[in-house]
């Protein structure tokens, strides 16, 4: 899961985007690099709100609760799984068995900032499945308020850097221009990508060694579990978010920004822990045979997506 | 999605002839199931009083159609996971240093001691709405949902998604498929220790402790079709069809009728 930094540049629904202008400020800020579009992706994404919060607060009531959003989202350079991102629920569930005895109008008695989200990664069938289950049967929380795709993307590879752009366009409920997505994706060594995936079982095959097989990962960077901490994973996650800082300084652009925000390295500490338990009862000499693919990839910059684009209306 | 059904009750001294019957009627051995079912209610919707006031931005009907929302109905729903016998009665991972001799494992020699691993768990989500009602057919016909779920705790999803866990239960059974009829003759199995619990179990009890729903130790034969497009009047009938003739076909040995709609309501309250 490469380290990856996420730009949106708004746009009025009548005026042009951005998209041209960050292609020529690319060309403008890089001239040693050819760049030439080298593939095209594509992302979907579909935004619930809490049905409660979308009602007017009237003048019996103070603060309304904090919003809660459920966001569906798929990108096309990670087929294998669809993303939902949730905010969890502000008042604490009621036991079971039990009426629960809030407030009667719905109104949680604190006002936290906006709750955290939970991530869950899903197999591609279930993504429709899912979302018409809540628009059907979760009717009193969940109200679907816009469907946003970037149909057209570009990616160009550029130096240790691949970026992604694209106009995002509202599809539900009326067609309109959004804005311009900008994904810059650090490509070169990283500590993170030699963390191995564990596989179905598990385990993690010959890689996971606790020391002595050489294995000449794809990074460059031979390391085993005992030699990385999650300390070096925030560090080295703030030090690639300052190279893709210094990349998108360097186009001279303004744009909202999502790279260091919460829970972005979570799925990596947790490979970490994982590969540093497994580590004690290696299961060395079995063939590293194609598992099912990481359910977890793509988690950071889908998070970083959703970020940017949980727009209130 | 949806679902037609026609249901039987079958005493226990009729579940090996039956099953041999229905061996032989569909041409197939009987596949053995063990699921663990996870019951979740949608939270209780909050009341509505005093939310009403007047605004500028907001629309009429779509202040109308936010209300109707609001009063929509709450569903139970379930969360499915396969498991197999071995599953049960056996111990966490953590404890398999301890656990070498003594346990229900013991006498599979050579095969290595399986483990249940709740965080490895497999699930699905699935959603049945209350059947139809005021239909003419004479199947049971509902709408539903199903849904591969993430491995390992869905709790934590579930919450977020709007969703309590209850209670769990087990339900063990033999599947078979004829004429694209799925015929499932199972059973419900409570755990031993009751459900006092608020989260669903890391392990499982030995299977011969847990305890029957039915104190009988009767079956529930389960026919059934799921029909994708639910909307296309032609398959949903030729889906009937197919049922009346399984129903005709296994006369002889059990009746297949329609369920009684409301023991079925999946509506939370």
């Amino acid at each position: 899961m490469p380290i990856t930094g996420v730009y949106f540049i708004p746009s009025n629904p009548n005026s042009s985007t951005a998209l041209s202008t960050v292609t020529e400020r690319l060309r403008a800020a890089f001239p040693d690099e050819d760049i030439a579009p080298i593939g095209r992706w594509a992302l979907e994404q579909k935004l619930l709100r809490d049905t409660l919060g979308l009602l007017p607060a009237s003048s019996t009531n103070k603060k309304p609760p904090n919003p809660r959003y459920m966001q569906f989202l798929s990108l096309s350079h990670y087929p294998t799984h669809g993303f939902i991102y949730t905010s969890e629920p502000a008042d604490k569930p009621p036991a079971p068995n039990q009426t629960p005895t809030g407030p009667v109008n719905g109104i949680a008695p604190d006002h936290s900032p906006a709750p955290p989200m939970v991530m869950t990664t899903i197999p591609p069938a279930s993504y429709g499945t899912l979302f018409q289950h809540f628009t059907y049967a979760c009717q009193p929380f969940w109200s679907h308020r816009f469907t946003l795709a970037v149909p057209n993307g570009v990616v160009y590879d550029v130096g240790d850097f691949r970026v992604r752009l694209g106009d995002v366009r509202q599809t539900v409920p009326t067609a309109r221009v959004r804005g311009t997505l900008v994904e810059i994706e650090w490509r070169g060594p990283s500590v993170v990508e030699a963390i191995p995936v564990a596989r179905e079982d598990g385990s993690f095959g010959s890689v996971a060694g606790a020391g002595g097989i050489d294995l000449e990962a794809d990074s460059g960077i031979d390391i085993s579990a005992a030699d990385i901490e999650e300390s070096d994973i925030d560090a080295e996650y703030t030090a690639t978010a300052s190279l893709i800082r210094e990349f998108w300084a360097r186009l001279g652009m303004e744009g909202r920004e999502a790279i260091l925000i919460p829970g972005v390295g979570s799925e990596v500490k947790e490979r970490l822990r994982r590969w540093k338990k497994a580590g004690s009862r290696t299961d060395i000499g079995r063939d590293d045979a194609e598992g099912e693919p990481d359910p977890w990839s793509g988690a950071d910059v889908a998070r970083q997506f959703m970020e940017v684009l949980r727009f209130n209306r | 999605m949806h679902e037609q059904s026609l249901f039987a009750s079958v005493p226990v001294h009729q579940h090996h002839e039956l099953l041999q019957q229905l061996a032989g009627l569909t041409a197939m051995q009987p596949r053995h199931c063990l699921e663990r079912r996870l019951i979740f209610k949608a939270f209780r919707k909050p009341g509505l009083a005093g939310r009403t006031g007047a605004s500028q931005d907001l629309q009429q009907g779509d202040l109308q159609r936010l209300n109707k929302m609001l009063n929509g109905n709450l569903y139970y729903t379930q969360v499915i996971g396969s498991v197999s016998e071995q599953d049960f009665g056996s111990t966490a991972q953590i404890d398999q240093d301890t656990q070498m001799a003594g346990t229900d494992n013991a006498e599979r020699d050579g095969s290595p001691s399986s483990s249940y691993d709740y965080e490895r768990q497999s699930w699905r989500l699935e959603f049945r709405d209350i059947p139809e009602a005021g239909t003419r057919s004479a199947v049971t016909s509902r709408f539903m949902s199903s849904a591969a779920l993430p491995r390992g705790d869905v709790v934590q999803a579930m919450n977020a998604w709007g969703y309590n866990f209850v209670t769990e239960y087990v339900v063990e059974g033999d599947m078979f498929v004829h004429n694209g009829i799925a015929i499932f003759l199972h059973r419900v199995l409570h755990y031993p220790d009751g459900g006092d619990s608020n989260l669903p179990r890391q392990q499982l009890p030995a299977l011969k402790d847990m305890t029957l729903l039915e104190k009988s130790g009767s079956y529930v034969l389960q026919a059934f079709i799921i029909v994708q497009d639910g909307s296309n009047q032609e398959t949903m009938k030729t889906a009937s069809q197919h049922l009346f003739g399984l129903r005709e076909q296994l006369k002889p040995a059990v009746l297949l009728e329609q369920a009684d709609r409301l023991s079925l309501d999946t509506r939370a309250k």
